[in-house]
């Protein structure tokens, strides 16, 4: 089993890389694989089971667009192909359309998904999530400058309870298109989310997976969706 | 800017606040500012100001390098106004600039040294412009408020007024880069032998050539990107230092400084290099206005960190030393992990890092936790770590993330009642490691740790009687 992390350098603005950790330490006898932003991606000539794709700086946003432009391709057949993607944060926008200034100037993106950002710099976006994928709460934290537009009703990653989905107005929240999964939570979010990790392992093609440190980490899962129940 | 009718409006009633809030007894540190700028958004840039501003910002060490200031300034006998009570962002230094002004708006004093909270800046720099500012640092800060500290490093460099002479941490590659047009001048610390016993940090923030984009290459790291880094590719690289400690006898408590005019020898207040850094930035910004090697070192070494940021005591043979490690600022608690970790003999560490605003009406987003160097705790010296506080589970995963034998580890929610499983057998220093707004819990627990301490000996000396 491979995982490939992309640009783990610059892709890891809130605690991301503990998300690949856990996993590592879930899945001790898989083989986890660093792109740098020089290098071609793995996932072009290689078979892995996961690309993952951490948050980044607006500067950054912009050469990522630039080193998986000339794969854009190779990325569409994987989705089809059902590899398993996961981009959090602001990761997702980079297989946009564009992302939009609060100029109105564009960015081009890649292009994969028919969605767009818009930024807003001087005004972040905060907020707690609690939604459901596939019948498993999901919890997390968003912090954001962008929001993103365009239909996702029909590859939404999970239905808000509570918080925001894509944008304010929406409750469905990221992308999901076969097991491609984006979404805005951002930090430890394996961590935070047991019930998902296992059901990404398995998505992954581990039978029986086993979560690390299962008992803590899915103890401290239930008293934060009580807690972020009652606020 | 001319002062306007609504200027004066807004003076006089928040002159008249401030008296009412004085008569009631509460703290006019912000509320006069709040209502002078909600009367007149610009008044900052109407009132008149001191001849000389020195302003500090920077994500860690601001406060104390302000505190340092305006110590050795009165030590010295010289006037000033400053924001030491109120707070760091518009409302606050508006209060300052209010209580340094007359009725008519002028200056009665020809000093300040004002704190300038980073995130602040287009909201202050636009209507007040530094003769001299210091950026003491720039790290991943508050993910909700800042960001990141390319976005913070972007607006310092937008709104910094191009007359603001910088007075920069030269070791830190994101503070040297800002506002290139400005006049500045760098401060850093030379390579030091301690500099051999470091350990890889979780992040690091500036790694690409900021003009070619190559990978840097750094000469040295001290803590995450604070060292000396040089483009392989072309003529990029940190700057020269024009305040450079060149020496720090941590067992004489000295440090040398070599300047342009020569070498001075300082003696040191404190041994963690965060406060050295602190200590450095003070006396590069004492120089600029004039002070002599006698003035600044004869005001600093009568100085202490101030006891709700570090404290060292000793009972029955037991240190306890109690350390401010903001939560949610990971590089902050990072390095007092890192202070902990260097800390000579078996300690014990008790860490309530919670913010307790967000605690008691939130839930705390906890990515931070995986920003800090936990790691630095998962070392043979350190033998009992006791966690408490809301996010107790969380900070137990972390721990054990950090490779933490969970068997050193005790975790409850009640942060008083996880005290009760301290094992003093065989601790030098017991640690209390807690956050800014974490004070009371800090001395209770700093009390109980005190108790638990003299009860032990006591029982020893009993059993001894027996």
């Amino acid at each position: 089993m491979k995982v490939e992390i992309l640009y783990p350098e610059f892709c890891n603005l809130f605690g991301d890389m503990f998300n690949m950790k856990y996993l590592k330490k879930c899945l001790p006898e898989a083989e986890f694989v660093e792109t740098l932003l020089d290098e071609t991606p793995k996932f072009v000539s290689e078979e892995v089971n996961l690309v993952y794709l951490g948050p980044m700086t607006e500067k950054t946003q912009e050469k990522v667009i630039a080193r998986l432009l000339p794969h854009k391709a190779k990325i569409e057949e994987l989705i089809e192909k059902n590899v398993v993607f996961l981009f959090t944060g602001n990761a997702i926008e980079v297989l946009g359309k564009y992302i939009e200034n609060e100029d109105g100037s564009k960015i081009e993106a890649v292009g994969i998904f028919d969605v767009y950002a818009k930024r807003d710099m001087m005004h972040r976006h905060n907020s707690y999530f609690i939604g459901t994928y596939d019948g498993i709460e999901i919890v997390g934290f968003k912090s954001q400058f962008t929001m993103l537009y365009g239909d996702n009703s029909n590859c939404y990653f999970a239905e808000v309870e509570k918080g925001i989905g894509i944008n304010t107005e929406s409750k469905l929240e990221g992308i999901k298109k076969n097991n491609f999964i984006g979404t805005y939570l951002l930090g430890p979010f394996l961590i935070l989310n047991p019930l998902f990790t296992k059901k990404l392992m398995i998505m992954m093609g581990k039978e029986n997976p086993e979560l690390a440190l299962r008992d803590d980490v899915v103890t401290a899962y239930n008293v934060r969706l009580k807690e972020l129940k009652k606020i | 800017m001319k002062k306007s009718f609504r200027f004066y409006i807004a003076l006089w009633g928040a002159k008249a606040g401030t008296v009412l809030l004085k008569l009631l007894r509460r703290n006019a540190t912000f509320f006069p500012g709040r209502f002078a700028l909600k009367i007149c958004p610009d008044f900052m840039g109407r009132i008149d100001k001191p001849k000389t501003i020195l302003a500090v910002t920077g994500t860690n060490g601001k406060t104390t390098v302000c505190n340092m200031i305006e110590d050795t300034l009165k030590e010295n006998g010289i006037d000033f106004i400053d924001n030491k009570y109120g707070s760091n962002i518009d409302a606050g230094v508006a209060t300052t600039l209010i209580s340094g002004a007359s009725l008519l708006g002028k200056a009665k004093k020809d000093l300040a040294v004002i704190e300038v909270d980073e995130r602040s800046a287009p909201k202050i720099y636009p209507y007040l412009t530094p003769t001299y500012l210091a950026c003491t640092n720039l790290f991943r800060d508050s993910i909700m408020r800042n960001a990141h500290t390319e976005f913070i490093a972007e607006i310092l460099t937008k709104y910094i007024p191009k007359d603001t002479t910088l007075v920069l941490n030269g070791d830190d590659l994101i503070v040297s880069t800002l506002a290139p047009e400005n006049k500045r001048m760098y401060f850093g610390i030379e390579r030091q032998e301690f500099d051999e016993d470091q350990r890889e940090s979780l992040t690091r923030d500036f790694i690409v050539c900021p003009k070619c984009n190559t990978k840097l290459v750094y000469d040295f790291v001290r803590y995450n990107h604070i060292g000396r880094a040089h483009c392989p590719k072309c003529d990029f690289k940190s700057p020269e230092i024009d305040y450079a400690v060149t020496n720090i006898d941590l067992e004489k408590k000295k440090m040398t400084l070599k300047t342009h005019e020569g070498e001075e020898v300082y003696d040191l207040i404190s041994d963690n290099i965060i406060n050295i850094y602190n200590m450095l930035t003070v006396i590069t910004m004492l120089k600029q206005i004039g002070l002599t090697f006698e003035q600044i070192n004869g005001g600093l070494k009568k100085q202490e960190i101030v006891d709700t940021r570090f404290s060292e005591d000793e009972v029955e043979g037991v240190k306890i030393i109690t350390h401010l490690a903001k939560g949610m600022n990971p590089i902050a608690c990072s390095r007092a992990f890192d202070y902990v970790r260097k800390y000579k003999g078996n300690k014990a560490v008790i860490l309530f890092l919670d913010d307790l605003h967000v605690a008691a009406h939130d839930s705390e987003n906890i990515a931070w936790q995986y920003d800090a160097d936990y790691e630095f705790l998962n070392d043979d010296s350190i033998k009992q770590i006791i966690i408490g506080g809301v996010r107790y589970l969380d900070s137990y995963v972390r721990l054990q993330l950090a490779g933490i034998d969970p068997k050193k580890i005790v975790h409850q929610r009640d942060e008083l009642s996880a005290l009760d499983k301290l094992k003093l057998d065989g601790i030098d220093t017991v640690f209390i490691l807690h956050d800014l707004y974490s004070i009371e819990l800090k001395d209770a627990t700093k009390n109980k740790v005190e108790i638990m301490i003299r009860s032990r000996v006591a029982q020893k000396e009993g059993q001894v009687e027996k």
